[in-house]
């Protein structure tokens, strides 16, 4: 009975018989990335039983959690088909104006940490603006903007950043809330808001428009420039957060603080899936890549690599990920399972 | 029966989510014409891939002359004597004609390149061969026209094919093809089979024998062509019977309200033109390639900046500087360019949100999008293109042809603009989704909006404006009403030799 309801339905319908896959490319990438991490904390035992303990983990979380700041801004920035080279320089001048500027008391923190954000965003807003309506390529654009961030740093500094940061930001990186590093609890609330403006709100719908196809989105009638310009904008202000959240951390600023952040930055956002061409990603995989390759750097860390084996490493990882984590391997992986299904 | 060069049994294939074949059978006897039919979509564009060596197939058997044929590139398949006319032109642009027909054996030695005399003296006996008198084997590709450039990519196909060749829209830039029909029946000749895909039913019934009929990536039939009608050919294509295929279009009513109004608009190749478009009304444009047909389009459209002249809208002076403005601009004006591909569509996105983006924030709340409400949004409107619902889940990037063409319908039908600035916009798809449009042209209209559409095809244009203008040379030559619309008329104002130089109004 039920089976001459269906063949009645499909012969009146004339319905088209080719069928969609239900898990998407994306989805495949989040699960292996995260399950990657989480392998390699589990394995990471066998060398030492400190590791692979609660405690690791929250550590991992901790640290990674500056990645995953700046790394939300290169994400936008790469979403729009360009490249963000100046955040060492704004993670330094958000550190180094934290240290300068709160000069280690809690007094008009209400009116300087929207200083301190505004200084790095009005970076960001002239990096944009040369990409956007100059037409200077990106990488040229924000590497000169960078260079010229980080001498000011160093004009200002006279060389040596001097100062400290707020108590009450020191004491907020270094607390813990209910045994748990608060900080903890910030990365979180991020990595929610984060993904929700990237792939839920208007504006991350926009900006994955005109990464997609600048062209067709100006035809559209999108004011293409305008969103370009923000994009390097919130890059350059999570950049400006993740140095006022490092001067908070280290108590202090030093010139090189972002330096160790450019390319990860960079690598977390392509390892967790997003298109380095622009136009395609999503927050959740860059997370994924932001502990991925934290938890990385910990492990080497622990071992007691020499700096240079360590880097080699790690770029040997980034390396291995971007050709593991293909559209096109996966796309095979569900053939194989799709077909067992 | 003739032998069969190419034989082809449930090929399928799937890309990412989206499958494009389930199941073509077909055999191609040698030395025959064979035609394959289908709406886009039907999987013709992938099955000339998966025989040319571009993409492979999932499943399914292919055999070539009798022997097992599975080519993993295009050179692998030139070497079994299959090569291809590709629609999307594969030709280097900035190199010469002589060494894209020699590619990719420019050189006959493995590592110096061949003199460049030898080039165009092998180059030319090949142009000379396939009876091309008027392309010099030493232009620039770049510098050619496209329908030259269409002619350049047949022969180095033609040059190539000892077994099979395939033609994919071979006449989609070819004024004539009776140059093209020729070097066909000398290449059959020989005993070389050739696969033949286009729209157009009157070339396929003048050059082919048989015909395969896909539809939904389903072979239907294999048919004599001489033994069915067109009808039938139609209802095999879309699995049903074919509509009236146009209605009387309506002319405006005297009194209709001026919804676009260009004085004196000078750009790019436009010299001082003038035009109204009334509410009520499609009118169509007619125009040689390059006439400065584009450069007006964009213009009206905001994606080019005029040099010069007064532009109304809704009764309101507008600076049309960008497609935003041009939207915003009095009642508004909607552009669908040529580019599908390149300016019109985001192929990562839902077409629901390609659809919606306009009018984002009715598919948001508190700035959040919903998938839901986006799915709604743009529901009625793909229902005025027939676009069907299941379709809005899917990535545009993944749908034919015609229903990205839909979609980018769709999405300027969404912005509420009472004026439609469309550039050919049934060039390439197939008579079901044409009748889609043109129906969609008609509502429009008649819900008091104007059309402004440019055509390459002269039936289009007679068929659907309520009057046409010819331009030539950057300037309109003729207006010519509805009543006195030929086919034969619209093309002599169109090379200029209009008896009256009759401005529009």
């Amino acid at each position: 009975m039920q089976n001459d309801n269906a063949m009645t339905n499909a012969g009146a319908e004339q319905e088209d018989k080719r069928t969609t896959a239900k898990v998407s490319g994306e989805f495949v990438t989040i699960v292996a990335i995260f399950g990657l991490t989480i392998a390699m904390i589990l394995a990471s035992r066998a060398i030492s039983p400190s590791f692979g303990s609660w405690s690791q983990v929250e550590t991992i979380l901790y640290l990674s959690s500056f990645l995953v700041f700046c790394a939300f801004g290169q994400g936008l920035v790469i979403l729009v088909r360009g490249l963000d080279l100046s955040i060492a320089s704004v993670i330094t001048l958000g550190g180094v104006l934290t240290a300068s500027l709160m000069n280690g008391s809690n007094e008009g923190l209400i009116y300087l940490v929207p200083m301190i954000l505004g200084a790095c965003v009005i970076v960001g807003v002239v990096s944009g603006i040369g990409v956007a309506y100059l037409r200077v390529p990106p990488f040229i654009m924000t590497m000169a903007v960078g260079l010229i961030v980080y001498s000011l740093c160093l004009g200002f500094t006279r060389g040596t950043p001097r100062g400290y940061p707020a108590p009450l930001l020191s004491d907020f990186m270094q607390g813990k809330f209910l045994g748990v590093p608060a900080p903890v609890y910030l990365l979180l609330v991020f990595v929610v808001f984060g993904t929700v403006l990237q792939s839920y709100s208007a504006f991350g719908r926009k900006l994955n428009a005109v990464g997609n196809n600048p062209l067709a989105a100006y035809i559209a009638g999108l004011p293409s420039g305008l969103l370009i310009v923000s994009a390097y904008a919130v890059s350059a202000l999570c950049a400006g957060f993740t140095g006022m959240m490092l001067a908070g951390y280290a108590s202090g600023a030093t010139l090189r603080m972002g330096d160790s952040y450019l390319l990860p930055s960079i690598a977390a956002v392509v390892v967790g899936g997003s298109s380095i061409l622009g136009g395609q990603g999503n927050f959740v995989g860059t997370v994924g890549g932001a502990l991925l390759l934290t938890t990385l750097a910990t492990i080497l860390t622990a071992l007691g690599i020499e700096q240079g084996w360590k880097t080699i490493m790690e770029g040997g990882v980034i390396l291995l990920a971007l050709i593991a984590l293909r559209e096109q391997s996966f796309a095979f992986l569900r053939d194989v399972f799709g077909k067992r299904g | 029966m003739r032998e069969g060069v190419l034989q082809t049994s449930a090929l399928s294939k799937r890309y990412g989510a989206t499958v494009a074949l389930s199941d073509v059978s077909l055999t191609i006897a040698q030395g025959e014409v064979h035609a394959i039919l289908g709406e886009n979509g039907a999987g013709k564009s992938t099955l000339v891939k998966i025989l040319s060596g571009v993409v492979r197939s999932n499943s399914g058997g292919m055999t070539l002359a009798g022997e097992a044929y599975d080519p993993h590139s295009i050179s692998r398949a030139r070497e079994r004597g299959v090569a291809t006319a590709f629609q999307e032109l594969s030709l280097i642009p900035n190199m010469t004609v002589g060494e894209n027909l020699l590619l990719p054996r420019a050189s006959r030695r493995s590592f110096w390149p061949d003199s460049r005399s030898s080039i165009l003296h092998r180059s030319a006996d090949v142009l000379r061969e396939w009876q091309v008198a008027d392309i010099a084997p030493d232009a620039i590709v770049e510098d050619l026209s496209l329908a030259e450039r269409q002619r350049v990519e047949i022969t180095r196909a033609l040059s190539h094919a000892s077994r099979l060749l395939i033609l994919d829209e071979p006449t989609a830039a070819l004024p004539d093809p009776e140059w093209l029909f020729e070097q066909i029946r000398r290449l059959t000749a020989r005993g070389v089979a050739v696969m033949y895909i286009s729209h157009r039913l009157g070339e396929v019934r003048e050059i082919c024998e048989r015909a395969t009929v896909l539809r939904n990536g389903q072979t239907i039939d294999t048919v004599d062509l001489s033994g069915v009608d067109d009808d039938g050919i139609f209802a095999m294509m879309v699995g049903r019977s074919p509509d009236s295929a146009f209605s009387e279009p309506v002319a405006a009513r005297p009194d209709a309200e001026v919804i676009v109004d260009v004085r004196g608009l000078s750009v790019g190749k436009v010299r001082s033109l003038d035009l109204s478009l009334k509410a009520g009304e499609i009118v169509g444009l007619a125009a040689l390639e390059g006439q400065g047909q584009q450069d007006l389009f964009r213009a009206l459209g905001g994606a080019a900046r005029p040099g010069d002249g007064k532009i109304t809208v809704g009764g309101q002076a507008a600076t049309l500087g960008s497609p935003r403005r041009a939207l915003r601009a009095g009642a508004g004006i909607a552009f669908v360019p040529e580019e599908r591909k390149t300016e019109g569509i985001f192929a990562n996105l839902t077409a629901a949100s390609n659809i919606a983006l306009p009018e984002i924030s009715r598919a948001s709340h508190a700035g959040i999008v919903y998938a839901g409400l986006e799915k709604n949004v743009s529901r009625e409107v793909a229902s005025k293109v027939a676009l069907s619902p299941r379709y809005l889940g899917f990535n545009v990037g993944s749908l034919s042809g015609g229903n990205q063409q839909k979609v980018l319908l769709a999405r300027a039908l969404i912005t509420g603009a009472k004026c439609l600035v469309l550039f050919d916009p049934a060039r390439g798809v197939d008579v079901g989704t044409k009748q889609s449009i043109y129906a969609m042209m008609r509502d429009f209209v008649a819900g008091g909006g104007t059309i402004l559409f440019y055509s390459s095809e002269l039936s289009e244009l007679v068929h659907l404006s309520s009057r046409c203008l010819v331009m030539y040379g950057g300037r309109l030559v003729a207006d010519v009403a509805r009543e006195e619309l030929t086919e034969e008329r619209l093309l002599a104002a169109a090379h200029g030799h209009s008896h009256e130089m009759k401005v529009a109004v």
